[in-house]
Formats: structure tokens, sequence, C-alpha cells
């Protein structure tokens, strides 16, 4: 609620029919509307999903939205990945858009705030959310508006539903607290490396080659021979490696390496918070620090310190000032990922079973005895006598860097002022302002496109600035009917400024500075880039009471953007009717409530899209080669992308229609609810033919739709005086279809060239895109001659990343002084590209790969591989871990046999280093079902008897507990866990490739109150 | 009710006056802050002609490359490149190359340039719209031309490959007037004249149509010795040096190799196929193209050859001009002719590389040191043989590998057949329902057949 506090006059909490704990229904209980005012849940037509703060607090997480995932239906919490303060990916309702945000509208203590996560693609690290830089234990409540309805007021930012935060106030009593957490965060779930071949190609031993396609470990002599010819690499702890003649090591390093990478990271989480009230005033202080190793050796870790100053003062009877604010310094050091030579994934699941990456850096000397420092040893250069084709894991994480530096601070002046005993007005203000200092370093020897080192420093500044005048009144009309208005005006400004610059081939090359002295001009690049929009906003609600059992709300409201031209009108009504109140009340059924509503909301257009640009010329394909025409003299020229002036919000409607029910004397509480929605005219940059001389234009193009059910339930089992016990749980399901996209088949979000995120008509937004096998008119393969599937000359849909339906089941209670709670969630239909598995095939380095069978001499001389040479022939020339004749005249290969439709066919390094791998240009056969079903939260606490805690010296007493947070996880999805997304908050989804792993958590807390 | 009405005046008026705030509000997107509304052609043509360089060295050179047997696939996507194994999204990024960035641009360019007077620039805009025009036509066959970039037309039709060609010769044939010298040519290296780099780029046209003796009238206008048009990499950074070397070492290291292409048993003396003979030692010419044991057995030679960071790429050049004479001369039945403009290739390779001396008419016969079943057919073959040796790299090999039904018998990596086109990218059947459907790597084009 807001600061000055809401509602006034007859608006006051009533109490209806029975109050309930639990935090998903809330029937009967105050909740806060979109405008961060206080209404009773009895009198509102949508429904309302509520999450208290304290059980944000016991999931462990350190961002609030992280937190409130399972806790509400049909909303879908996806973290980025397991990286120390990651962001996530928030949707409600199913995806609204296809160039626009996805995110929510986020509004803390009724001001909107910044929930940006700027970068993310398919490499570089994972980055955070603003929205984490809020301290958890400072949240009183947390509520979900997912309908238009209910968002109505917030019109183009209201359409993918809103978070209405509120942070604590202080309370009557002095109240002091402080409670210490400490957590262990371990990887949840790794992918499986063979260890039986090493590296190489045909079944032979190869140094630095990419494959672990090579030799039989187990078959070899048992030392490696060397090369004296003085040639080596000296690492830095001495060690010694020579060229090597011949492979003989039968070591397997699988465990080696992956120790070298991962560790239990651990979180040290402190929070003290001081708060009071009396008649006049009310206090809430708080302090906190987050401190977190990452569970990737070596750079990874965030720490958040922040405080918190909520005050409010009675200046009179009338007159009400206060203000929040919260300051928060976050830093970060963050590991590189995805598809990226310096990425971690990338260089650790490809290093073949037979090599140590243990010692990373050291000194090349050459056979003349000149040196090479700092050289960088890798799989793909084992000498460090050249860069290697990826990093070695351990310079990855510790040589790199890619720090963050974030200085945060919201601040939320309010004045209110009861001008007539039935009215209200409030003015408030919100600055909301970040500096984020991002450093991404490279030092020399890095491999790619930094063997010469390289560096990027950037600025990024982020402020919103806001005005909210509102003005409340209530009217009893006549005895039977109620009215309260609301009119309001609200002003924002936000602005994004970016500014910095990279610099490459460093001429010291050995001190890692950021500093611009140490490359030559033409290895330096600064940008910036900035932009504003402006927003007002004038609205009125109208909320009709009839005889508090009718309830009739209509809102309008009126909004221009500097995004476009027109004022956007959002109108919406909801009608709740609370039938109990006049039939069908008896035991069984305490309380029934029916509510419909029906409302407009738009996500605005993107800035600066009316024109059609002239931008700096650079051309290039997709492989990263590219000639830039600054590096020519500087050219300026039309974009690709073709402007519309006439470019409107995208236009969201919704209705909704459900009901509350208690039964049983309020033991049991559902809530019901089916929508239906449609966004017409969504905005995309259409792709338009080449040939026009246009990639794409903007055009409000699109049209999507939405529908879905959704279900909270709650059964108080058992509830005296000693023990509770409740459970709870929620169901949501959402069908989403893109009905048109301007024409177009096929839209790109997100991914590769191969394998993309789309929106294509017909199909639900962000339907995996890719490679598929040809078909004939039957559906049946088409073979080549060889026995194998080939390539469709065409790409089409593969595969749908959303579910069918997500839903969860929990427990909560307290037996005397012990309380828990226990969270199930699931996410069942939803497919994901599992592109990391399909090249670590490429590779050799699954499992599936390193598979062994026999054959006759018979099968041998009929069966083929990929290129059409049978296993007798192979066996000719391939090495012993392609295929060894054994005494008996069988023959035992490396690989599979599969029979596709015309005989048995042998998969091996050809078929696997084609289309049988993530390289090949067909991907339908790597999109897997990424459903899963997990143990969310285990927690437990115990309340220190309260004699004790008094002869401790701690009055208030004292709690302990602890939590296990993704304690087991059900998936088929192989190698990592499914809840992640390459490709961060962008609208595509459902990508796997190389991303940095999940994790799973054990806290324990303890918490004094003085 | 009368308070009602009075709050709610209020609030109507006030939104009222916030309507009224809405042109401080509207003002400040109707600009971009990072980027400009209209740009001068002389700014423009840079953007153009480095377009102009990415589809004749970039992606679309790799990919004929390939499927002439200059490289092969060796790791990745490369790997089914080389099978022949193909879908029409990989040709996207050259495909958009050609039209937003490259075709686009120029005729903005020329419709400015025209309007400012200034003839210079317009004719070396034309020169350089014909040369995509060209270079997409030859690879992906009937492309759309007369209705392409025009604001107006949102499903411009695809012209026939024969007609594309044709009004490229009309376009060079008006731009050779207004433009001599090497203005606008930041991009490109070498003393060239755009003239001549227009006669042979007609050369070129005339060839492909079958007209040997308007091929020979262009190409004796054409680059003269010591004229050749380069792309310009002087400078050793990335998005100015070569750009295989940006995608064989920068970016891309071992995904292309020269191991078991065809055209590597050509310059090798131990080799079968190889051009080796008493006057011609290639040795100097191998090492220049390629290199041992790198990221693969046998790499295209980016590090201090062909594909070295600063080593520029040949655009049009001297040589092939010669080359096209040579084979217009043959086909004219003049081989005395024929042999003078080889051997002035082998003169100019041999002021490069060294080994070679000059031919006569009877080193070429059944017996004699090049063979053939006539001197006719040895010398023909040895031409273009020549031709797809000397422009390495480039795509006009795949062209005339097409345009001669593949005479000098390049064996496919795999089936029988070598690719006949580039495949209609999938942008554009995505979105223009006058592009054509169904067709296949293997579709051979209308000049070729």
């Amino acid at each position: 609620m807001g600061i000055c506090g809401f509602p006034i006059a007859k608006a006051q909490t009533s109490s209806s029919a029975g109050q309930q704990d639990n935090d998903t229904l809330n029937v009967g209980m105050v909740t806060v509307t979109a405008l961060g005012t206080t209404t009773n849940v009895r009198k509102i037509g949508y429904s309302v999903s509520q999450v208290q703060g304290k059980n944000l607090v016991s999931s462990g997480e350190s961002g609030i939205i992280q937190a409130l995932t399972g806790k509400a239906s049909n909303v879908q919490i996806t973290k980025n990945s397991g990286d120390p303060g990651s962001g996530a990916y928030i949707q409600i309702r199913g995806q609204n858009t296809i160039s626009g945000s996805t995110q929510p509208l986020i509004v803390v203590d009724g001001i909107p705030v910044s929930n940006s996560s700027f970068g993310g693609g398919t490499d570089g690290v994972v980055q955070q959310s603003r929205l984490n830089d809020i301290n958890p234990s400072d949240i009183e409540s947390m509520i979900v508006l997912k309908d238009a309805a209910a968002a109505a007021v917030w019109g183009t930012r209201g359409a993918n539903g809103v978070i209405v935060i509120t942070t604590k106030k202080g309370k009557r009593g002095m109240k002091v607290e402080f409670s210490s957490t400490l957590g262990i965060d371990q990887v949840n779930r790794e992918y499986e490396k063979q260890g039986k071949f090493g590296q190489g190609s045909n079944g032979k031993w190869v140094a630095n080659t990419g494959g672990s396609f090579g030799d039989r470990i187990a078959s070899r002599s048992g030392s490696d021979s060397f090369i004296m010819s003085g040639q080596r690499f000296e690492a830095e702890n001495g060690n010694i490696y020579l060229p090597i003649r011949k492979k003989g090591d039968q070591t397997v390093y699988n465990d080696i390496n992956r120790d070298q990478v991962f560790r239990n990271g651990t979180t040290w989480n402190n929070n003290l918070s001081i708060s009071n009230a009396t008649d006049k005033s009310s206090v809430f202080f708080s302090v906190a620090d987050w401190n977190q190793t990452g569970v990737i050796n070596g750079n990874s870790n965030y720490r958040r310190t922040s405080a918190r100053l909520n005050f409010t003062q009675n200046m009179s009877d009338k007159l009400t000032i206060g203000f929040n604010s919260t300051l928060a310094k976050v830093t970060s050091n963050r590991i590189q990922m995805g598809s990226n030579l310096d990425g971690l994934y990338l260089g650790y699941l490809r290093t073949s079973p037979d090599f140590n990456n243990t010692d990373y850096k050291g000194t090349y000397y050459s056979a003349a005895g000149v040196p090479t420092f700092n050289a960088h040893r890798g799989y793909r250069r084992y000498l460090g006598n050249a860069v290697p084709t990826y990093n070695n894991p351990g310079w990855t994480i510790n040589e790199q860097k890619n720090t963050s530096d974030v200085m945060r601070v919201m601040i939320t002046p309010e004045v209110g002022y009861q001008w007539k005993k039935n009215s209200k007005f409030i003015a408030r203000a919100g600055y909301d302002m970040s500096t984020d200092r991002r450093i991404t370093y490279f030092p020399v020897n890095s491999a790619g496109s930094y063997a010469n080192g390289a560096f990027t420093d950037q600025m990024i500044q982020e402020s919103e600035m806001s005005m909210h005048f509102i003005n409340q009144s209530n009217f009893e009309l006549n005895k039977n009917i109620n009215l309260n208005t609301t009119v309001g005006y609200l002003y924002t400004n936000s602005s994004l400024y970016s500014i910095g610059g990279s610099a490459s081939q460093f001429i010291i090359r050995d001190q890692d500075r950021f500093s611009f002295i140490n490359s030559t001009s033409a290895n330096m690049d600064p940008f910036n880039s900035y932009s504003q929009i402006k927003n007002n906003r004038a609205y009125a609600v109208l909320d009709f009471d009839v005889q508090d059992k009718l309830f009739l709300q209509l809102t309008t409201s009126s909004e221009a953007s500097s995004t476009y031209k027109n004022r956007f009108l959002s109108p919406s009504a909801t009608l709740a009717y609370e039938f109990t109140k006049d039939f069908l009340k008896s035991d069984k059924l305490s309380y029934g409530k029916l509510r419909a509503s029906a409302g407009r909301v738009g996500i605005s257009p993107p800035a600066y899209i009316w024109n059609t640009n002239y931008v700096s010329a650079s051309s290039g394909g997709g492989w990263g080669d590219y000639l830039d025409a600054s590096q020519f003299g500087g050219s300026i020229y039309r974009s690709s992308t073709q402007g519309n002036p006439d470019i409107k919000p995208e236009m969201k409607t919704e209705m909704e229609i459900g009901g509350d029910f208690r039964f049983l004397k309020d033991k049991v509480s559902l809530g019901l609810s089916y929508y239906s929605n449609v966004i017409d005219g969504a905005i995309l940059a259409v792709t338009v033919a080449p040939s026009t001389g246009y990639a794409n234009q903007w055009k409000n193009a699109a049209n999507i739709s939405n529908r879905g059910f959704e279900a909270d339930l709650s059964v108080n089992l058992i509830k005296n005086k000693d023990v509770t016990l409740n459970l709870y749980g929620n169901i949501g399901m959402n069908r989403n279809m893109v009905n048109d996209i301007g024409g177009a088949n096929s839209i790109f979000l997100a991914g590769f060239t191969g394998t993309s995120s789309r929106a294509v008509k017909g199909y639900a937004m962000g339907s995996m895109w890719g490679g598929k096998w040809l078909r004939d008119e039957s559906e049946k393969l088409v073979l080549d001659a060889n026995g194998f599937p080939q390539a469709a000359p065409q790409e089409g849909v593969i595969g749908n990343p959303n579910p069918t339906y997500r839903g969860s089941v929990g427990l909560n209670g307290n037996v005397k002084r012990v309380g828990f709670n226990l969270l199930v969630e699931t996410c069942q239909g939803n497919q994901m590209w599992g592109g990391t598995s399909a090249v670590l095939n490429n590779f050799g380095i699954t499992p599936e790969t390193a598979n062994e069978f026999t054959v006759s001499a018979a099968e041998a001389a009929t069966i083929k591989d990929y290129t059409g040479a049978t296993i007798a022939a192979r066996a000719a020339t391939a090495g012993n871990g392609s295929v060894v004749t054994n005494t008996d005249g069988t023959y035992t290969c490396r690989g599979n046999l599969e029979d596709y439709g015309n005989g048995k066919v042998w998969l091996n390094q050809s078929w696997y280093t084609g289309l049988g791998g993530g390289f090949g240009s067909v991907s339908e056969s790597f999109i897997k079902d990424a459903s899963w079903v997990r143990i969310r939260e285990l927690s437990a606490t115990y309340a220190l008897p309260d004699g004790l805690c008094k002869s401790l010296g701690v009055p208030g007493g004292i709690s302990i507990g602890v939590t296990g947070r993704n304690l087991a996880l059900w998936t088929k999805f192989q190698g990592v866990d499914p809840e992640t997304n390459l490709t961060g908050v962008s609208n595509g989804r459902g990508l796997d490739y190389f991303n940095n792993p999940g994790t799973k958590s054990y806290l324990f807390n303890i918490k004094f109150n003085l | 009710m009368k308070k009602i009405s009075i709050i709610f005046s209020v609030g109507v008026a006030a939104m009222m006056g916030m309507s009224s705030c809405k042109k401080d509000i509207t003002e400040i997107n109707k600009t971009n802050p990072n980027q400009f509304s209209d740009s001068d052609p002389t700014l423009m043509i840079t953007g153009a002609e480095l377009a102009n360089v990415v589809v004749n060295e970039g992606e679309a050179a790799r990919l004929a490359g390939i499927f002439a047997g200059h490289f092969n696939g060796y790791d990745r996507q490369f790997i089914s490149y080389a099978q022949y194994s193909m879908t029409s999204g990989d040709f996207n990024s050259p495909w958009s190359n050609v039209y937003t960035e490259g075709i686009a641009q120029c005729r903005l360019i020329e419709a400015k340039a025209a309007k400012a007077n200034n003839k210079s620039l317009l004719g070396v805009a034309m020169i350089n719209e014909a040369q995509l025009l060209l270079a997409a036509s030859g690879l992906w066959g009937d492309i759309p031309d007369k209705e392409a970039c025009n604001d107006a037309i949102s499903n411009p039709k695809f012209d026939k490959m024969s007609d594309v060609t044709k009004h490229c010769i009309a376009i060079l044939d008006s731009a050779a007037n207004l433009t001599s010298g090497t203005d606008y040519s930041t991009v490109f290296a070498g003393s060239f004249d755009w003239t001549e780099v227009a006669n042979t780029l007609k050369a070129r046209a005339y060839l492909r149509l079958g007209d040997y003796a308007g091929a020979l009238a262009a190409a004796k206008n054409g680059v003269s010795a010591g004229a050749d048009m380069y792309a310009n990499h002087s400078t050793e950074s990335p998005g100015a040096w070569n750009l295989y070397y940006d995608f064989l070492d920068w970016n891309r290291g071992g995904y292309i190799s020269c191991d078991g292409a065809p055209i590597v048993g050509m310059l090798d003396t131990a080799s079968k196929s190889s051009k080796n003979n008493p006057k011609t030692d290639e040795t100097a010419r191998f090492d220049y193209y390629f290199l041992a044991d790198n990221y693969t057995p046998l790499d295209p030679n980016m590090n201090t050859g062909i594909f070295a960071p600063t080593s520029n790429f040949a655009m049009v050049s001297y040589v092939e001009n010669e080359l096209i004479m040579a084979e217009c001369y043959l086909r004219g039945g003049d081989n005395a002719n024929a042999l003078f403009h080889l051997n002035n290739v082998r003169k100019e390779h041999d002021a490069n590389y060294g080994g070679y001396k000059a031919y006569v008419l009877s080193d070429f016969g059944p017996t004699a040191m090049v063979k053939g079943a006539s001197e006719t057919l040895a010398l023909g073959r040895e031409i273009l043989v020549e031709k797809y040796v000397s422009l390495f790299g480039q795509l006009e090999p795949f062209c005339d590998l097409r345009r001669t039904k593949n005479a000098i018998g390049i064996t496919p990596y795999k089936g029988t057949q070598l690719p006949g086109c580039f495949m209609v990218p999938q942008d554009e059947i995505n979105a223009n329902p006058n592009a054509p459907r169904g067709g296949s790597l293997f579709d051979v084009l209308e000049l070729f057949k």
C-alpha cells in the first residue's frame, strides 16, 4: 500500500466470513490494488495471488521474483541460470508480445521501478535483473495482478501483468530483529561424459583436435612417450609438459576436470531491522548484506549490501508525510557462458576425457628455448604453443573477469491530505536510479578473437522519475449503495544511457588494467546510446458497493506516450457478487463469490521506431566475419529496418470469469478462473523480403491469443492451538496461439541460425524452429543410398517450449514450536532444444557416442556408416577406438546400430559429426521433453522456548530454521536443470546451449528478536 | 451527486490538461538520438562497396568455393555443407548482403547522385550494383532486379537470369561513360580504372550469355596489366582485414580446409591431376595458397599467403580478363591468340611466384606435354584449369564450372553431381510470395543449361 495509508472512511477492512492465513487465496483479506491502495479481496472482480514477505525469505533466493516461483498459479519464473544474482524470466498467463518486453510491471510502494536485465544473448555472461536489488526481507507482501482489468490503470505498461510489492512499515512496539543465514549451493544437474575413448579422430589419438573419437584409453601402454626437443610447457607450479610422441596414459581425467570447475557455493546473509510506531509516526529501518560465491570456482560471486528507511509522520489529523527509501550496492563477478569460445561449459564439456585441464597457465618454450609467458594450455593446444581453440575452463573462471558494480537508489516521498471528511488527496513522487559499471576482460592468450587481449568498460545509467497524484473520495449514494471514486494522474520519465568502449590488442600484455591507453587507436571502439520515454496518464476508478455483496468497478485511463502518437484508452469493468449473502449459504458452502471482468491494456511500442534511420555501415555474415565502414573512412547508409510513423500500442483485450469459494466452515478454499485474451496489433519488425531492400519493417502486424484456466486450493487439515496443517496448491494452464504475424511465416525471437525460438503463425509463441528430417507424404523418412535419413531442404517448427500445465502442491503447518513448509512444483509438456548434448555428440563426449557393439564378420561386410564405408572396410584403416577385429573374426565397434527403415546402419564419428550431431543441419532430433517435477522448497523452523530466550537475553525470541531449495529434481532432460534459458529475458525460450548450470541449496538460519 | 459531478469535472479537466502536455511528450521520440535521419550519397558509397566485397569474399564465396572444390568442409556445419546437405536458411546472409546492404544502397546513391549531378559517383554506384547483380544471378539464377529495392513494391518479381545479365550489361555500358580513375575507392586497393573494371564485368556477363564475341570485345577494354581492383585489407584489424582470414583464423579456425579439395591436386606435383609440367612449376603458388598442419592437415593459407590478414582480395583482375580473352579466342577458332593471352597470365604468375615459362602451341595435343584429344581441347582445358586455379577463393570458378558443364572434371564430394546453384533463401521465401519454391541445390540455372 502507499505510504500514507489508504483507503479512508468507509472503505476500511470489513471483517468478512473468516480470515485465512494461506498465501494465495486470502479471501477476506486486505489486498492491494494496482495503484498501491488497499482494498478488501471480497470486493474485487478479478483473481489475485498474494505472497507474504516471510515466504519469500524462506525460499532462500537472493531475488524476490525467483522466490515467487511456485507460489502463484500461471506465473512462470525461469531463472536464467544458477549464477549468483542471475535474473529471471517472468511470464504471467502466457506470452503477449513479440518485440516488446514480456516482463511484468513492478510497482513498489505505488511507484513503478526498473526490472531490466540489460544485455543477455547467446553468449557473454548471465546478467542480473535490477529487481534483485530489492532485499526480500524488506517485503511485507507481493501481489500478482494477472488480469487486464486489474492492470487497466497502468495502460500500456500493464499488459504483462503487474506485480505490486509493499515494503514493511513500522508497527507499534519497538522491534529489533537480527537474522543470519548460511547457504550452501551445489550444482543440481551435470552432464555425463564418456571415459572410454581418447582425444582424436577415426579411432586414433590425435593431439589438439576437437573431438574425442580417438583410441581406446584402456588399451594404451600405460605411459606417454615424449619428444625431447627442448620444446615444453612449464606450468606455474613447475609441472612440465613435453611434446607427446605416443599417447600411453590410461588415466581418465573427467572427475579431476570437473573438480577444477565446481565447488560448493556459499551464501552468508545478515539482516538487521529495527521498527516501531506511535500514534503519530512509524519507522522501519533495515540493513542487510548478502554475500555469495557461486558454484563455479574462481570469479563467480555476488554481494548486495542494502539499507532501507521507511518513515511516516502524521503532521496533523489531516496531513501525513512520509517516505520510503532504499539504497543498494551490488557487486558481482560472473563467468562467460553460452556459444562462446571463452565460455566455461564450451571448453569444459568438450575437453577430451584423457586430457587433464589442471595446469592451464605457464610458460611455453620453443625448441630453441624462446619463452612465451602467460601461455594458455588447453586440450586444443596441450603445449600452450599457441592460443587454444577453446579456453581451458581454468582460464575462463580464474583469468577472465566480468565484473558489475551497481549503485541503486529508490526514494518515494509522499504527502497525504484529508481535505474533506470523505476525501483524501495524495501526491507521491518516485525516483529510481541505478548505475552499473561493467567490465568484461579477456587477458592476452584467451581463445578466439581475444588472443591479444580485450576489454570493455561500460557504464549503464537507468532512471525513472514519476509523479503521481491521486484523489480518493467516498460517497454514500443511498442506503444501499456506497461509491468510492479515485481520480489520478501519473507522469513518468524514464531513460537509459549507456557509454563505454572496447579495446583490444593490448600493448602491455601482462597486467590487468582497464585503461584505454593500452591499445592503439585503431583497436579502440567507443560506443554510447541513449533513450528516453515519457509518459502521462490520467485515470478514474469508480467502485460501487451495493449492499456489501455486489461490487462493480469501472476504470478508464487515458495515456499519452512519447512512443506513439494518439492517446491510448484503457477501459475496464469488473463485477463481483457474493451470492452466499443471498442464497446457498450453508455449513457446506460458507462463502461464495462469482466474478467477471473485462478490460483492455496495451504494450507500448519501443522508442524510436518511427523513422527509417541511417546507420553506420557494416556488412558481414553469420560467422562473425565482417567489414566495418569505420575502418574505411566511415559510411552512414540506410538501415535495413524500415520505420513506421503510424505505430500504435499493442492492444490486449481480456475477459476473465471465476469464483472464490469456501467450504466446510471455511476449511477449504477454492479459487477458479478462466480467462481469454487477444493481443491485436502486436508490434514486430516484420520480416520483409530482403529483395525489397529492407530486412524488416516495424508494423502493428501480429495477432496473438491466450486462454487459460487456473485454480488455487487451500485446505486447513488441522487447526488448533498446538497444531496447524494446511495443504495448498495451484494449477495453471495457458494455451497460446500466434494467429498472424503480418503475413510472414515466422519471426526470429532468439537463438541461432540453425535452431531458434520463433513466433510462427499457427503455433504457440516461442516455438522452436530448425532443420527437419526429409520425409515423404506419409511422413516416412526418406533415406539416402546408405540407409541414413537426410535433411529436409526447408526448416520448420520442431518443438514447443510452452508447458501444457504448471502446478504446485504444498504442505504448511506447525506443531507447537516447529514450523515447516514443503512445496513441490511441476511443469509438464514443455520442450527444450538440447543443444549442449547435441553438440557433445559431435565431439564424441556423450556416453551415447561411446557405446560399443559387436557384429559378425558377415554383418561387418554389409553394415555401412554414414560415408558408405562398411565396418569391415573401416576396420582396415581406422584405429582401435573406431573398430577392432576380434580374434574370433567378429568386430567390436564404437557407436550404435540403428535401423531407419532400410536395414541396419552404423552410427559412428561420421554420423555424429554430420547430421547426428549438433552441428548438422537437422535439429529436430535434439528437441527433448523438458518436463520436470521438483521439491522446490522444504523448510523447517524451530522457535526456542520463551524461558530459554529470556535467560539468553533475547526476550523477543530466537528461532532457527533450515531450508532446502531444489532438493530433488525429476526430469528426462539430460545434463542441465531444464529451468534455464540461454537468452535470458529475451522473448525467445527453450534453448540450452552450454548454459551455466542450475543449483540446489541448503540454508541454515538463526533469527533473534531483541 | 453534486459532489460527484464536481470531482469528476475536476478529473476530466485534469485529463484534458494532460492532453495538452502531449506535445512535449511526443517530441522526444521523433528523432533517434543514436542514429541519423539521412545521409549524403558520398558518405553512403563506402557501405555499398563493402557489401560488394562481402558478397565476393565472404560467406557466398566460401560456399561457392566448397561447391567448386576450392575448399572442403572440415568442422561443424561445414562438414554437412561439403556433403551438399544444406537448407534454404543457409543462404540468408549472403542474400541480404546483396540486397539490403548492396543493391538497395546503390540505387539510393544513384538517385541522390543524379540529383546532385555527381556523375562519377553515379557511375561508381552503378558498377558496384552491376557487380552485385551479376554475382547474385550467377549464384541464384533468377533474382529480383527490376522490382527490387523499390519502397513501393513489397513483393518483387523474380527476373529471368538472362534478363538480369542483359540488364547488367546495360548498366555497365552507361556507367563506363560516367566515370574513370579511382574515385570513391577507399574500400578498394590497386591502381585500377573504373571503366576497365566495368568492361571486364561486362565480359563476365557476355560469357554467361554465351556471346563470346561480345565478351571478347568488352575484355579488350578490360582490366589491363597492373590495374587489378582489390578489396583493400591493408589494416590488420577486425572489420578491416581479409574476410577469409577473419573466418579461417580469427573466428572459425578449422571449419574450412583444403584437405581433399580438388584444387590441391592441380598444384601438387605428386598428384595425378597435377598441372605441373616441365614449363610449369607450381611449388611457390602451392605454398602461397595452402598451409600444412595448422588447424587441419591442409588449411587455406591464412598465415602468410593468399588469405593472410593484410592480403588484398582480387575483385576484378587482369588475369581474369586475359583468361576470358583466351577462352573467347579459342572458341572463335583463334588458338594462337588464345595462347598469347594464356601466356600473358603465365608471365604475370612468373613475376609473382616464379616457375612459369611461355607455352607454344605444340605443347598441346594428344601426345604433347599438355595432353588432350586435340590441340584445341588441350589448350582449352589448360585455359579453364588456369582460370579455376588463378581465381582461388572467388565466385567466378563456380560459375565457370557450371557454364562449361564441369569441363575440367571436378569430382563432387558426394554423389556424381556438383551443386547447381544457391537455394532461394528462407527469408525471401518467408516473405515474398513471388519467390520460387521447392528448389533444390542441384537445380540447373537457365544460362547454365
